[in-house]
């Protein structure tokens, strides 16, 4: 059984009118010159061919200007983007009668994903690696992805060639200043996460503390849980336990984890200060 | 029975070496190892170097880190806020 023709048009098509802001598609071969063993598309679904990855949901301007922290940590979500994905592994198997693996967003083990969404973003030509971290889609900077893998063998993208990052005016603070927003925002030389250059024009990660990042991305989530709950065990006193317990940190955790309220992500700050990520647009 | 449980000493013995070689930190043409390719680098098994990497991606850091990205992230924003709607009193709110 093939693919009828145009399937690789049809199904992009359809994923734009179910939502996403991006399509493209990987070949689930190119994994395995840059992911480790047990975390290629190949791994999870034996026989997998391509890998079909959608972006989208980004914040809105609104949400980036906001003056709480706590609005893009609530709206900025992976949820909606999770959604088209689910809706692609359907079409696939029922319109096309391949296996179609919907790739959870959550964790394979502690804080390591099933497969690196990121990674599939690149490969299926929607963005590049900044130097924050995050990939960035040339039009539309920052946002959320979500992957299936399948035993289609769609036509797959070429990655992306120029990347967003590091953009114009961050290369001009790099001459001036040898540092960019994000590593001013957050340097690892000064209790952040990130350090890094530009060299030839281009984006040099050198150091990123990811366990720091964790504390920044997932404050409010499983490690500020897990965190809180050791200290209440090892508090003798009870009213102490008390203030712990139903103070903020563990109330908004609780929120958080029950998804009460959605809340994934939760520090945006290399990204907001990222004139690639979202722009300083005009407003009214 | 019982669900899998480190040992602590095997924790604290390999838990520097485990960090250094997964993605908890990341340096230029150092790329992460897997689980495996660490249990495989330091003769361990497979199960016992992913519990010993979720442990210490915990353990990294004590819990007055996360009460700092929350005062990290308040500042931000309001900086943030104060440039994008170019009201710099937002600032020092």
């Amino acid at each position: 059984m093939s693919l009828p023709p145009n399937a690789s048009a049809t199904l992009k098509s359809g994923a734009l009118k179910s939502g996403a802001t991006v399509c493209g598609i990987a070949d689930a071969a190119a994994f395995d010159a840059h992911a480790p063993d047990g975390h290629r598309p190949g791994d999870l679904l034996p026989g997998a061919k391509s890998v079909v990855v959608v972006g989208g949901a980004q914040p809105r301007a609104g949400d980036w200007a906001a003056t709480s922290p706590w609005v893009l940590q609530t709206m900025g979500t992976t949820e909606r983007i999770q959604s088209v994905g689910r809706k692609l592994a359907q079409y696939i198997e029922s319109e096309l009668g391949y296996y179609a693996l919907y790739v959870p967003p959550g964790t394979a083990s502690g804080d390591t994903p099933f497969l690196s969404f990121m990674l599939a973003a690149q490969l299926a030509g929607l963005g590049s690696r900044s130097l924050a971290g995050p990939v960035l889609n040339r039009e539309h900077g920052f946002m959320y992805w979500s992957a299936v893998i399948t035993t289609a063998p769609f036509e797959a993208d070429a990655a992306e060639q120029a990347p967003a990052c590091p953009a114009p005016p961050c290369r001009e603070m790099w001459e001036r200043e040898k540092t960019t927003p994000c590593l001013t925002i957050c340097p690892a030389s000064n209790g952040g996460c990130l350090e890094g250059k530009l060299e030839d024009g281009r984006a040099v990660r050198t150091f990123y503390d990811a366990a720091r990042c964790n504390t920044r991305v997932h404050t409010h989530w499983i490690g500020g849980f897990q965190k809180v709950l050791e200290a209440t065990l090892n508090e003798p006193d009870k009213d102490r336990r008390k203030m712990l317990l139903y103070g903020d940190f563990m109330t908004r955790t609780l929120w958080a984890i029950t998804y009460s309220s959605t809340n994934i992500a939760q520090c945006f700050e290399c990204m907001r200060v990222c004139p690639a990520a979202h722009g300083l647009k005009e407003m009214k | 029975m019982g669900i899998f449980k480190l040992d602590p000493e095997v924790y604290r013995r390999y838990k520097d070496q485990v960090l250094k070689l997964c993605n908890s930190f990341q340096r230029i043409d150092q790329p992460g190892l897997s689980d495996k390719q660490i249990a495989e680098q330091l003769g361990l098994d497979e199960r016992t170097v992913t519990e010993i990497r979720c442990v210490a991606e915990r353990d990294c850091y004590p819990l007055e880190e996360w009460e700092k990205a929350i005062e990290f992230k308040r500042k931000a924003t309001l900086e943030w806020s104060a440039l994008a709607l170019k009201r710099p009193e937002l600032k020092d709110k």
